[in-house]
């Protein structure tokens, strides 16, 4: 019996697949079958769901293969906090170093749209600083391109999504937002009284990629906070809604619950195909002219050290010893405060206000770089557990202050970690249902590291108080992961160039979180898709010659707007449209 | 409280995020009525393991003054988590499989209740059950160091507040208690701001809530004094 679902969509659901409560997609999906495919993508998450849409739009015969299964988001999503674990990478990685950090929930997707699903979709950009802290700061390293080379993506992507923010955002490259921004809920109103009155610059109702308004076949926001545990309601960008739907209909086939196991490489150095898991634990081959992994930043370097073979020892694209370092958490050191009044923090999108003012290196300050001061909504079980850890809160003590968790408002750090080679993923012994080895991620902190959180830590501590918080206390975490497969011009330092195509082999490809070469203090979603529609045109415009040659062409390519899923021109607040060059 | 129990502690006395059920989505109302309605039969604890699993728990989120019918099930929720595998997405290098950690938990709180005068946990006094699992919440527990050689007592501690406090909180009667609206799609919310109550939601009543005398849990402080990087629990995300 052939495994594969010939029409996924009308075996699952009969009067066609819910993508929020209007949207729907009932066409039968292109098969390919065993047939060669022009590229088969790893991972439909952030960047994997905008690369199917690209490639399939210009004409590629392109196959997504995801590990997670295909969400039909009436049926699978819910507004509830413990039913919402589908949504996580929650299998097994092993996790240390001197501070170890929590893997899943807040950091790893699993299934189409992948990470997008869960984030609280806040979407600043990287400042121009971000492309160059080595020149600057002496510290991390430059990007291989800069912020202008970037920008006509970032612009663009903010359309696809699209993202709900300020009319004018001053910090990096100042720009606006063609869509208005979100009312505030009690977080944010805490973080303008604790900015205003500190004097700081606060940017509210945005960017984030939530509809303020209704758009197409997706419904605006209803303010019920639960964005992390997917948005049933479909205003929240994801590319399950967003870039998905597009592609399937311009002829992409995306393969649900079908876990890649190895990349395979000829004799001539080239790439043939992959091996794959379907739900019933079947292996299979796919052959592939081109290769592209989008498994973000722990199964993207996983998949590529578990795919070493002859000429390949250390790891598939791994000559430089360079897969799995560098691997960057975000600083997100939660602040809670507890105020004489009903705050009821659950309501609204936990993302809805944050400064920036804190972000570039101050030569006041004994480190370099810096950080954002943004919303946070914990809903009642989070929040549980950040009281365990902030106050070491148990029993009756738990109890007591859960009945005052009305009162309580979060605001959170977000600050650059620099990249470090010892912060790493490698394979660990444990394996998976399938046999293949997990990864063991590595994670310390360095000096400048630490003295960027405490920095940081007490500033937020200071907005909190100001904002009128009777009593505060602060939960150390981390939040998202980048790098581990980082992009550079020298193949010597780093797995891929600008355009995310590895060092090593011609045609494989990397693009996903795991290409950063440092982060930043903007949560990292944006700058994904960003360079995935980047590359998406690199792809498109080098043609025939990825699959023939070994010819290494770093033209940079003409953004292709009229790639852009349909409905992307022609919206938002008229008077921005020129914003876009 | 002092003895007497309640349907409903908390704030927000009437307030039933279950009374809400017709305004959410068929998946949501599934998924929350399963809950309620759970089978409280164990898989992984065996029927030995029980009556302990169960005296832990009640300390580590204690409910003694919920009555009887209205009790939250945790140890059914941590067992069903085990006995299905169900992980948060990873394990730290120093510690066992979950699963393991359960059971090599169990063996020193007992190990730690005999190694004084003989008895087991079971045989505590509550106050004292209370003292001894203090002392794990402190990182300084009295007697099995061999097993905290293998488990570094913190982590331990923490598995066993998370996993309460996911199963808790993740309650309708939780929710109640702590006057959270719950489940609000498709309905929305509509007043976002100030800290206002939803036409349907209660307003808060506070009054002088105590914790029982023979408890030492209500007063608590930060964990502090060893090597103990806070950001490590499971968290839900919050960004």
């Amino acid at each position: 019996m052939n495994p594969l679902k010939k029409y996924l969509f009308n075996e699952r659901n009969g009067n066609g697949h819910a993508l929020g409560p209007i949207q729907e997609i009932d066409v039968p999906m292109r098969r390919f079958g065993e047939e060669e495919v022009d590229y088969v993508v790893i991972g439909v998450g952030s960047a994997g769901g905008v690369l199917l849409q690209r490639l399939a739009r210009a004409g590629f015969r392109v196959l997504g293969l995801e590990a997670g299964p295909f969400w039909n988001t009436e049926r699978d999503w819910v507004s509830d906090e413990a039913g919402s674990h589908n949504l996580y990478w929650e299998q097994l990685r092993i996790t240390g170093g001197t501070h170890p950090l929590a893997l899943g929930a807040n950091n790893s997707g699993r299934g189409v749209g992948g990470g997008s699903v869960h984030w609280a979709a806040f979407t600043p950009r990287l400042h121009p600083s971000d492309f160059r802290i080595h020149s600057e700061d002496g510290v991390g390293i430059d990007w291989p391109m800069t912020y202008e080379e970037l920008k006509p993506y970032y612009e663009q992507l903010e359309l696809e999504m699209p993202v709900a923010g300020p009319a004018y955002y001053p910090w990096g490259d100042p720009h606006g937002y063609a869509y208005g921004p979100h009312p505030m809920g009690g977080a944010g109103d805490v973080l303008i009284q604790g900015c205003t009155k500190l004097g700081i610059g606060v940017s509210i109702g945005g960017p984030v990629a939530i509809l303020s308004g209704s758009h197409g076949d997706r419904q605006h926001c209803i303010y019920r906070g639960f964005c992390i545990q997917a948005c049933k309601v479909g205003a929240k960008a994801s590319t399950l809604i967003t870039h998905v739907p597009d592609a399937l209909r311009s002829g992409a086939e995306i393969r649900d619950d079908s876990m890649v196991s190895r990349i395979h490489v000829n004799k001539e150095n080239r790439v043939t195909g992959v091996s794959y898991f379907d739900v019933h634990g079947q292996e299979h081959f796919q052959r592939a002219k081109a290769v592209i992994v989008s498994g973000y930043a722990i199964e993207t370097p996983r998949l590529l050290l578990n795919s070493a073979c002859p000429g390949h020892e250390n790891g598939l694209a791994n000559s430089s010893d360079t897969v799995g370092r560098y691997l960057m958490a975000q600083a997100g050191n939660v602040v809670l405060g507890r105020f004489h009044d009903l705050v009821r923090i659950y309501k609204a999108p936990p993302a809805h206000a944050l400064t920036e003012e804190f972000y570039e290196t101050d030569s006041k300050r004994d480190f370099a770089r810096g950080f954002a001061i943004q919303t946070v909504g914990p809903l009642p079980i989070a929040f549980a557990k950040q009281m365990m850890t902030a106050k070491g809160a148990w029993g009756w003590g738990l109890r007591r202050i859960m009945m005052d968790y009305n009162h309580w408002a979060a605001i959170a750090l977000l600050g650059e970690i620099l990249p470090w080679p010892e912060n790493r993923v490698q394979l660990a012994e444990a394996k998976d249902r399938f046999g293949i080895p997990v990864a063991k991620v590595t994670f310390g902190l360095h000096d400048n590291d630490e003295k960027l959180i405490e920095f940081g830590k007490n500033k937020v501590i200071e907005v909190m108080g100001a904002a009128g918080a009777e009593e505060v206390v602060q939960e150390t975490r981390f939040a998202h992961l980048v790098g581990a497969a980082r992009m550079g011009t020298d193949p010597r330092t780093s797995v891929v160039d600008k355009y995310g195509r590895t060092h090593d082999v011609a045609n494989l490809f990397v693009c996903d979180g795991s290409i950063l070469p440092t982060q930043g203090s903007a949560n990292p979603g944006l700058t994904i898709q960003a360079l995935a529609a980047r590359t998406g045109d690199y792809l498109i415009a080098q043609g025939e010659s990825i699959f023939n040659t070994n010819h290494r062409d770093m033209m940079q390519p003409a953004i292709r707007r009229d790639l852009a899923p349909p409905g992307t021109y022609g919206r938002g607040v008229p008077r921005l449209a020129n914003l876009t060059s | 409280m002092k003895g007497r129990t309640s349907v409903q502690p908390g704030y927000y006395p009437g307030f039933s995020t279950l009374g809400q059920q017709a305004n959410w989505d068929e998946a949501t109302r599934a998924t929350v009525l399963k809950r309620v309605a759970r089978s409280l039969e164990l898989h992984f604890f065996t029927p030995e393991e029980a009556p302990l699993i169960e005296a832990i728990f009640e300390h580590i989120l204690p409910q003694i003054d919920r009555d009887e019918k209205y009790r939250i099930p945790i140890v059914p929720v941590v067992d069903e988590r085990l006995h299905t595998n169900r992980l948060d997405g990873y394990r730290y290098e120093n510690m066992p499989p979950d699963q393991e950690a359960y059971r090599l938990g169990m063996q020193a709180i007992e190990e730690i209740a005999r190694g004084k005068d003989g008895r087991g946990f079971l045989e505590l006094t509550p106050l004292e059950q209370d003292k001894l699992l203090r002392t794990l919440h402190d990182g300084k527990p009295e007697g099995a160091h061999h097993i905290w050689e293998r488990m570094p007592v913190h982590r331990f501690w923490m598995l066993m507040v998370q996993d309460a406090a996911e199963a808790y909180y993740a309650h309708p009667y939780a929710w109640d208690e702590i006057g959270f609206g719950g489940p609000a799609y498709p309905r929305a919310y509509m007043r976002l701001e100030r800290g206002e109550a939803e036409p349907w939601e209660v307003e808060e009543q506070r009054y002088e809530w105590e914790a029982p005398e023979d408890s030492v849990s209500d007063i608590y402080e930060l964990i502090s004094g060893h090597d103990l990087h806070q950001a490590t629990p499971g968290q839900g995300g919050t960004h």
